[in-house]
């Protein structure tokens, strides 16, 4: 009866994913917009995205531009899918960036308590006061709109929630017995922290970097809707919204149309990808084995 | 003399990922009227589930009753509407549960939750209700329950919120009492009390009782007639007396082996599976017991720690101001020697400060004062690096092993942390041999090394605690609670392998428990502790024989017999 360890915590939870046809659908969708965006970045796909002729702006779909063109004469496909590209990095640094400081505050200060604590409470508190949206623009001001102001400024405006979080769990975990078992046997601090609690609660941050990655995706476009985003020329869904103001008086549709419909079926596949990944992490709501 | 409740061929199968498995299986057996009938098993032997069935509260899915009939006062409660079942739950049959801290709505005072069932059930308006309510708390032994029938469960301790639950159950004359491990989660004072009670309401309400529990000594002392369970099967029925006087089966036989019990000294306990194999043939068992002998400390045992009036006092209140107007006294000037190789028991109800000061002795907790001195050395003034370096010596094993061993690392990782740790072997082929053969010497097999804790049971996951604190071969260990949370067969068994090793390796115990019966199987000395203070200490068997201090005597009148009423010699 040897097995390998092969039914790990983890594993068991992607069998469960596995089992959510839909979840895996989703999955596919999200795939597919990497790709997508990996392609656009290498220069694959839609290379000319930037081209300009003016002499056929404005143009409604047609074969040779299957969703128009803009005013620019560029074709609104190309720069959807270049769209595509500044979205997942935003979402990725963005959101990747927010997670380390979240983790790492929320475990300092849930493990050590006291001081520590009491230092970054008052940190993520002050802070959560702030307007999200204005300690954003105070950010690209300051730095000048760029792609990387942008992730930078999404970072360390959003890590707060997950930091309460991540805390709140250290709090619960410290105190038990296998952590107990873990200073007898003389393991550091440090040990304690990255070996043995945070594996445990680690199913949590990844819930939480999946769902943060939504709403940073929909806060580029909203920050590059309002003028706050990424500098101007980078295709950018939310500056392709913005657009749509001036377009939709004079019946230009398409602009609007491709960048919401790739907006929308994003989010749609990565939210229902994260309900399922909710299910398969949660431990409560697996049988005991 | 007419049955109240007739199980016949009961077969409950629960639907699991593997496919169905039948959790019961043909179970049958009878609940006379007016008599407690005691149904014994370890857990997963389907003694709740058989209750469950009864009460119709199988969750359906995954459960569901295969086939049989639940014949209450001539009707077959399977066949009954949900409607209808309403009507018998909680008014003609009720139960009550193993957790108390549980089983009470934390945001209700407890006189709302007894008039709940009461007008539901009994119609009554609220006025009467709440009469009714008093009077109930009255019986169940509450003081002032005119006063406490508006209190909130955490204003009560454990045991009265026990009492509660069983006004509760009662509160509408039930003609069958569920009871299932009431007990379990009291201490042995407060056990004796509600067992008690619950023989006086039988007796004055004429009820029935199924009582549900794993331990044979509450058995004996409350049940008329005995169901054993032996994974899904019934394997013995009979009236308490022929249970424990000719057991015929063997696994009834080692059940009641197995249990420590205060009127025998035996070296070493028997364990079920000296009786029987797994799958229920019996073998031939005839070895003699061994009387265990009161062993003289001799010259080759100096004393390896001392505590010198050790305390450790917790701020209950503080003033406006941060000063500490009120401390809790966990523990209490506490004086102690540990002579090398052989056992310290410290015993006593929970709350009375012997967790913390096994804690503080491995300065787990930091002691407010005092001093400890292991091998001559004050560890109270050693600093960090020190202190870690001193953890190689001193070792602890904890009550809960579900909670102790991390459930992300399989247990090689877990076994071989310390040896990284403390750099123990040479390199991780070594250490991973090492690992190897310390799941040998607990009796595990080395090929399930790299599995993960979710799939061992009780058992063989303290056997893996026990291999990770010998990985870095101590001198001393702590065993806090450690055989607490496990059924009495396994009990015997990792009580066996405790001193198995410690004969081999020469270790050093305080073994801390609330067990009086398993602290003194185990150890050569006793320490008592109340509020704090050790109020006795002796050798085993003298403060058995001849308790002194009126504490150590009340806990020893609690402790559960484990003989029927009608065996005992005086009667």
């Amino acid at each position: 009866m040897i097995r390998k360890s092969q039914n790990s915590l983890w594993n068991d939870a992607f069998q469960r994913l596995k089992k959510n046809k839909l979840s895996m659908v989703c999955l596919f969708i999200i795939i597919a917009y990497i790709i997508l965006a990996l392609g656009c970045k290498l220069g694959l796909f839609f290379p000319s995205f930037n081209e300009t002729n003016n002499a056929i702006s404005y143009q409604a779909p047609s074969a040779e531009h299957w969703f128009g063109t803009d005013f620019m004469g560029r074709d609104v496909m190309a720069r959807a899918a270049h769209g595509t590209l500044t979205s997942l990095t935003v979402g990725l640094w963005g959101t990747g960036l927010a997670v380390i400081i979240g983790t790492l505050l929320g475990s300092l200060a849930g493990y050590f308590g006291k001081l520590v604590d009491e230092g970054i409470v008052w940190l993520y508190t002050t802070i959560d006061t702030i307007p999200y949206i204005l300690l954003v623009s105070a950010f690209s001001l300051v730095l000048g709109p760029s792609l990387y102001t942008l992730c930078i400024a999404i970072g360390l405006t959003t890590w707060v929630g997950l930091c309460r979080v991540v805390r709140a769990e250290f709090i619960k975990h410290r105190e038990k017995e296998y952590v107990q078992a873990a200073s007898s046997i003389g393991a550091s601090h440090a040990r304690r922290i990255f070996t043995h609690i945070l594996p445990n609660v680690f199913h949590i941050v990844l819930i939480q970097f999946s769902l943060g990655f939504v709403s940073t995706i929909k806060s580029e476009v909203i920050l590059s809707f309002l003028g706050l985003g990424v500098e101007p020329g980078t295709p950018s869904w939310g500056v392709m919204i913005n657009n749509a103001k001036q377009e939709l008086a004079r019946g230009v549709w398409w602009g609007l149309a491709s960048a919401t419909l790739l907006m929308f079926v994003l989010v749609l596949a990565f939210n229902l990808f994260n309900d399922a990944l909710r299910d398969a992490l949660d431990p409560k709501l697996k049988n005991k084995s | 003399m007419s049955d109240l409740l007739q199980i016949k061929n009961l077969t409950v199968e629960f639907q699991t990922d593997d496919g169905p498995v039948e959790a019961v299986r043909n179970v049958s057996f009878n609940i006379p009227k007016g008599k407690t009938v005691g149904l014994v098993g370890e857990s997963g032997s389907g003694k709740s589930v058989s209750s469950l069935a009864v009460m119709q509260l199988i969750p359906n899915p995954p459960g569901r009753v295969k086939n049989g009939e639940i014949i209450f006062d001539g009707e077959n409660l399977l066949d009954h509407s949900d409607a209808k079942m309403r009507k018998v739950r909680g008014n003609r049959i009720s139960m009550i549960f193993q957790e108390p801290m549980t089983s009470l709505n934390p945001v209700f005072t407890v006189g709302d939750q007894i008039i709940e069932s009461l007008m539901l059930h009994k119609k009554m308006n609220k006025k009467q209700a709440l009469d009714r309510a008093i009077e109930l708390l009255d019986q169940v032994g509450i003081p002032d329950p005119k006063t406490r029938v508006h209190a909130y469960p955490h204003e009560m301790s454990g045991g009265q919120r026990q009492r509660v639950m069983i006004a509760m159950a009662i509160s509408c004359e039930p003609e069958l009492l569920i009871a299932d491990e009431p007990t379990t989660a009291l201490d042995v004072t407060i056990q004796k009390q509600i067992l008690e009670l619950i023989a006086d309401l039988q007796k004055k309400y004429g009820m029935s009782v199924l009582f549900i529990t794993h331990d044979l000594g509450v058995i004996a002392d409350i049940a008329d007639d005995v169901v054993v369970m032996y994974r899904g099967d019934i394997v013995e029925k009979g009236t308490t007396e022929q249970i424990f006087k000719q057991p015929k089966h063997p696994y009834t036989k080692g059940l009641i082996a197995c249990r420590p019990m205060l009127e025998q000294n035996p070296a070493r306990l028997p364990t079920v599976s000296d009786f029987m194999t797994v799958d229920g043939k019996e073998i031939d068992y005839k070895a003699t017991p061994v009387e265990k002998t009161v062993r003289p400390i001799t010259s080759d045992q100096p004393v390896l720690l001392e505590i010198k009036n050790i305390n450790k006092h917790f701020p209950l209140h503080k003033s406006f101001f941060g000063k500490v107007t009120e401390w809790l006294r966990a523990v209490d000037g506490v004086s102690l020697k540990v002579h090398k190789g052989r056992t310290l028991g410290l015993v006593g109800e929970s709350g009375c400060g012997k967790t913390t000061l096994g804690r503080t002795i491995l300065r787990l907790i930091e002691p407010t004062n005092g001093d400890i001195f292991y091998n001559g050395t004050n560890i109270t003034e050693l600093n960090k690096e020190e202190m870690r370096e001193m953890r190689k010596k001193m070792q602890i094993i904890f009550q809960d092993p579900y909670a102790s061993l991390n459930p992300r690392m399989t247990i090689g990782m877990a076994i071989m942390e310390p040896m990284i740790i403390h750099k123990i072997g040479k390199n991780k082929q070594e250490q991973m041999d090492r690992a190897a053969s310390l799941m040998e010497k607990v009796g595990l097999k080395p090929e399930m090394l790299n599995r993960y804790p979710h799939e061992f049971s009780g058992g063989q996951r303290q056997r893996i605690c026990i291999a990770r604190a010998l990985a870095v071969e101590p001198d001393f260990i702590i065993c806090d609670e450690s055989v607490s949370a496990l059924d009495v067969s396994v009990q015997a068994q990792i009580l066996n392998l405790l001193l198995d090793l410690q004969e081999e390796m020469g270790l050093t115990y305080v073994f801390i428990s609330h067990d009086l019966a398993v602290v003194k199987f185990f150890s050569d000395e006793v320490a008592v502790m109340n509020k704090g203070k050790v109020v006795e200490m002796s050798d085993a068997v003298s403060i058995y024989k001849s308790p002194k201090d009126p504490y150590t005597k009340k806990l020893l009148e609690a402790i559960p017999r484990g003989i029927p009423k009608t065996m005992l010699p005086s009667s």
